[in-house]
């Protein structure tokens, strides 16, 4: 017990900052509840999948600066394959936007191992590559997305048989995100795939003469970063019902939530349910200075204060923790 | 002692009309997904002072930062939480943010779409004419070069719903003269830095044009034909207090300003407060029709004479009110200050 609080002392402390937001929230707006947190969820969602994509990049000991066009790329891809589609070809047109998805993060990981350029450098360079064939597939916002779609994430969870008191205030959006994290991460985690992603982000080389793959491992790891990506984008459509080809400001929060979240820039430590507490602690942030009405040119100084104040003070306890 | 009570009385009475005011007192969201532009923060500004103007409105709940329509469904729905009477918003496109003004009128809430127009048929909205934007400085660009010619086509932001609605309108002003080409088509993301760099690589190139249309990235262009000494050839821009500056005191511009006024913005707080009064429009969508004033015509000249003014920024647009929606003073939206401020 003591070794998993040890461990984990830093998600943990996350999840207690977030717990503490939620109760503030309340005394600022004492109406906010079910609705409050479905629209909460819903407003993470696209955030939570982008961090989520980018950590594991990041445990892997890269970078993807192309993230939020990537997931421009599978918005429009998605918006324009759903657009007049029936509910089975809306099926294929999600697995169409994965398969795109895993393909360009792949790409941005082969090109990196092959030309030996740095990750920040191919992957700028891939930015505006993904933000180009973004406009190319769509050149202004359109499209539809399904409806079976869209009602994944909308509202509270309902289980036959089950009274809605009990089940209705866990918000769809949550469970779509812990479903579709834990199908993907859990199995590669607990593979090999998974030791080596976190070996080659602790010390390549060192991970190379242990006979770790370095270059597969870390198409792998972009790959994954790319289909999560995919997922985001998707996840702003299904929020929209549109395509955007402008990629929204997912890149820089997802540095920001991946760093908060416990994630060592740099690689090879850190997990992902940190970030993704990380994401909803930022989005409640940005919630209660609407509802407090904070001047909007404040709020934006406030948000990064924040930030800065929470990763120095889990500086702080980390030295002295180390000390004692 | 009877002056004593009177007085006590008539304190009584304005107290008591002034707690009146107090209950009606609105509370009103924004939300708007461009921030550090300026047509946008005269925007921001003409909401803030008619809220203020008006007397009805208690406070603004103003989300008011750079993102996309995923992040405006986050705003909105805040906002929704906030428990505001009315949101007026700048939708980041058409179809985008549909779910979460549905959730909104649906607990009561009056919806106004300002600048750009939603499909959501719950919402009212009041724009500019977009499409009539770009057609009119169009036509007026290519009537200047007798029919004939190349121009220069400086568009806004690639993917943008204004800047689509507006190259529909410069298509058909294309349409009806034949013999008028595009010698660069550019985008500019209504970036100025963007623009000028954009001009000058094109002046720099040695491409034949005889004309330059620009979404409203304007005074940047002129300042570059001077700069280079390149010869000026008409320019069709905004009604940006910079360019229209320029139409008046820069040698040998011809040019014309098509207004596009940020006080819709102002229009927009008007029209919802109107609403929660009880007076509703007749019709849903209100349009705002474009002007266009060029430095050829006497009348334009006027227009222009009338319209500058040294106290704006020079990229905020000169038309700073709306006649007939907006009622709040010049120096007002200039302090752009709102209630409890």
């Amino acid at each position: 017990m003591r070794r998993l609080i040890e461990t984990n002392g830093w998600t943990i402390g996350l999840g207690l900052l977030l717990a503490l937001l939620l109760l503030a929230t309340r005394l600022i707006q004492p109406d906010f509840g079910t609705s409050g947190l479905d629209s909460l969820a819903r407003a993470a969602l696209p955030f939570a999948l982008a961090t989520v994509g980018m950590a594991v990049v990041v445990i892997a000991g890269g970078i993807d600066l192309s993230v939020a066009a990537m997931m421009a790329v599978a918005s429009v891809t998605g918006a324009v394959l759903m657009d007049g589609a029936s509910d089975g070809q809306a099926v294929l047109a999600v697995i169409a936007v994965l398969a795109l998805g895993l393909a360009m993060g792949a790409l941005n990981g082969a090109l990196i191992v092959l030309t030996r350029v740095t990750d920040i450098v191919v992957t700028l360079a891939m930015l505006f590559v993904w933000q180009g064939v973004a406009l190319l597939v769509l050149n202004a916002p359109g499209g539809g997305a399904a409806p079976w779609l869209r009602a994944l994430v909308a509202g509270g969870i309902t289980l036959p048989g089950v009274p809605a008191g009990l089940t209705g205030w866990l918000p769809r959006g949550v469970v779509f995100l812990t479903a579709v994290t834990a199908l993907i991460w859990l199995p590669v985690a607990r593979s090999k795939l998974g030791l080596m992603i976190y070996a080659i982000g602790s010390d390549a080389s060192a991970a190379f003469r242990s006979g770790v793959p370095v270059g597969r491992t870390r198409i792998a790891a972009y790959a994954i970063g790319g289909l999560f990506a995919a997922l985001g984008g998707l996840s702003v459509t299904m929020g929209t019902g549109i395509g955007e080809p402008i990629p929204g400001p997912y890149l820089l929060a997802s540095v920001a939530a991946v760093v908060l979240g416990g994630v060592v820039l740099g690689g090879g430590r850190g997990g992902l349910l940190g970030p993704i507490l990380a994401v909803f602690v930022l989005r409640t942030v940005r919630m209660d200075l609407t509802l407090l009405s904070v001047d909007p040119n404040v709020a934006a100084i406030v948000e990064g204060t924040i930030m800065v104040a929470v990763v120095m003070f889990g500086a702080v306890l980390a030295t002295r923790g180390r000390g004692a | 002692m009877k002056k004593l009570l009177l007085g006590t009385a008539a304190l009584a009475l304005g107290l008591g009309l002034a707690g009146m005011a107090d209950a009606k007192g609105y509370k009103i969201g924004i939300s708007n997904t461009v921030q550090g532009n300026g047509w946008r923060e005269e925007m921001i500004c003409a909401m803030k002072a008619q809220a203020l103007a008006s007397g009805e409105v208690e406070s603004l709940n103003i989300a008011h930062r750079n993102t996309d329509a995923a992040g405006q469904l986050e705003d909105i729905r805040n906002l929704i939480q906030a428990g505001v009477n009315a949101i007026v918003v700048n939708p980041a496109n058409a179809d985008g943010i549909n779910a979460a003004i549905k959730e909104a009128t649906d607990a009561g809430i009056v919806v106004v779409a300002v600048d750009q127009a939603v499909t959501e048929p719950s919402a009212y909205i009041l724009s500019n004419n977009q499409e009539e934007y770009a057609y009119l400085g169009a036509k007026w660009l290519f009537n200047q070069l007798g029919g004939k010619g190349a121009v220069v086509y400086m568009r806004g932001a690639a993917g943008a719903g204004a800047d689509n609605d507006r190259d529909k309108g410069f298509k058909r002003a294309m349409a009806e003269f034949p013999g008028i080409t595009i010698a660069q088509e550019v985008f500019t993301g209504w970036q100025q830095d963007q623009g000028k760099q954009q001009i000058n690589d094109i002046i720099a190139a040695g491409v034949p044009f005889q004309g330059v249309w620009t979404s409203g990235i304007d005074n940047v262009i002129v300042d570059a034909f001077v700069e280079s000494g390149a010869p000026l050839v008409p320019i069709v821009g905004a009604d940006n207090a910079g360019f229209v500056g320029q139409l008046s005191s820069v040698k040998g511009l011809k040019g014309a300003a098509v207004t596009n006024p940020g006080s819709v913005g102002g229009a927009g707080v008007e029209l919802a407060i109107q609403i929660l009064d009880g007076k509703k429009p007749a019709e849903k969508t209100v349009l705002v029709d474009p002007e266009l004033w060029d430095n050829v015509s006497d009348e334009g000249k006027a227009k222009l004479a009338a319209a500058a003014n040294p106290k704006l920024s020079p990229e905020w647009p000169v038309s700073v009110s709306i006649p007939g929606w907006t009622t709040y003073t010049m120096d007002q939206i200039i302090a752009c200050k709102g209630p409890g401020e």
